[in-house]
């Protein structure tokens, strides 16, 4: 194709398909949360629509890079249109982030009566400002049988508050967490060291160890949510379980994307549809890998050890 | 003095990241040269930033978010 023209997909369904999917996916979810029995089965519709989608939108476009319809015009678009969603995404972290730091920094202070109490006077006298242990469980709260549970209690009010604090530890879980995605990190840019350099089976062994990487990351921080939501900690547990469950939440949401992304490119590279020079579909997810990673480096220094 | 030092890194890291936006964003081999290269910066700034925290964590140049409440330990048990 010719730098004067540029091609624009004709009649495509896939956007219309993946609504479709992600809506199916939230009524049955929304459904599940609320007991439906039918609830799982629609939300695995809907996970079933998204991945054929994806397996046909994906499949649409690569074949249309590799049959040489796109020029550089449309390589140009393709980057513009990855540098937006990363603003968008930067955007997105941003707040959450913004929304922790404002929280301890000022919120949580002024409850507890920092600036002569000008903010809050008289909220609750039997309220001490600390951060983490924001969840207050009202005596006689129905726990499943048999639960023992260790928390401190306000003296005088009965009233027993949980102790996320007491399961987040920095050293255990989430310092192994931190070292994994940095591996991986460390990987993927002999994955794109490869790739420059023409060495095809380089590539595909250095990126299954960063997609294996990034796997074992997600097993071990569902095993760190189990036991965060055992003691105590959940999105309930006031501001602090509400921003560390958001911010990582939404990041173990990205890194299982940015797993799958890089499984296509696995393929892709495999296909042989990269070369050294040309391979943006690499670049794309590799900075996105990138950044992925350096939220998780925001989040081990900012909400576990600063 | 450790935390400075530790926002500065991280700061930093987003410069490094930042730049490698900038060269996917250009293209071609000068803009891919420059974007392997600050992501090569990016990755190094980040592995020395962790050793650096969990050595000061060792040392006790800063402390986790590990703050307990003084009010006393209660035990509660549930049998329904």
């Amino acid at each position: 194709m010719s730098e004067q023209e540029y091609y624009i997909p004709h009649g495509t369904y896939w956007p219309i398909i993946g609504s479709i999917g992600v809506s199916t996916l939230f009524v049955g979810f929304a459904n599940q949360m609320h007991g439906a029995e039918w609830g799982g089965s629609v939300m695995a519709l809907g996970f079933a629509i998204l991945v054929f989608m994806m397996f046909g939108w994906f499949g649409q476009v690569v074949n249309e890079s590799t049959n040489g319809i796109y020029n550089k015009q449309v390589d140009r678009s393709f980057r513009w249109g990855m540098s937006w969603f990363i603003f968008s995404e930067v955007m997105f972290f941003a707040a959450f982030f913004g929304a922790l730091f404002y929280a301890r920094q000022f919120s949580v202070p002024w409850l507890g009566g920092e600036g002569n109490n000008i903010f809050t006077p008289d909220l609750w006298n039997a309220f001490s400002a600390s951060w983490h242990q924001m969840a207050f469980l009202a005596p006689g709260t129905e726990l499943q049988s048999g639960t023992v549970m260790s928390f401190p209690a306000i003296p005088d009010t009965g009233i027993v508050t949980a102790t996320p604090a007491d399961v987040v530890d920095p050293w255990g879980l989430p310092a192994l967490n931190t070292a994994l995605l940095l591996a991986s990190g460390v990987t993927l840019t002999f994955a794109h060291h490869a790739l420059r350099a023409g060495h095809r089976n380089q590539i595909v062994g250095w990126l299954v160890a960063t997609i294996a990487l990034g796997a074992a990351f997600l097993g071990f921080q569902i095993m760190e949510y189990g036991h965060a939501y055992q003691d105590g900690l959940k999105l309930t547990s006031g501001i602090y379980g509400s921003t560390f469950y958001m911010l990582t939440g939404f990041h173990g949401f990205h890194v299982t994307v940015g797993v799958i992304m890089l499984t296509v490119i696995l393929y892709r590279v495999q296909k042989g549809h990269f070369t050294a020079d040309n391979h943006f579909g690499f670049e794309g997810v590799a900075w996105y890998w990138h950044f992925v990673d350096v939220v998780w480096l925001g989040l081990f220094v900012f909400v576990y050890w600063l | 003095m450790s935390e400075v030092l530790i926002v500065v890194v991280i700061i930093a890291i987003l410069i490094a990241l930042g730049f490698g936006l900038i060269g996917m964003v250009k293209g071609g081999k000068q803009g891919s040269d420059k974007m392997f290269k600050s992501l090569v910066v990016r990755i190094t700034l980040s592995v020395v930033l962790f050793i650096f925290v969990m050595f000061a964590g060792y040392m006790g140049w800063i402390t986790p978010n590990t703050i307990m409440l003084d009010a006393p330990t209660v035990q509660t048990s549930v049998d329904k």
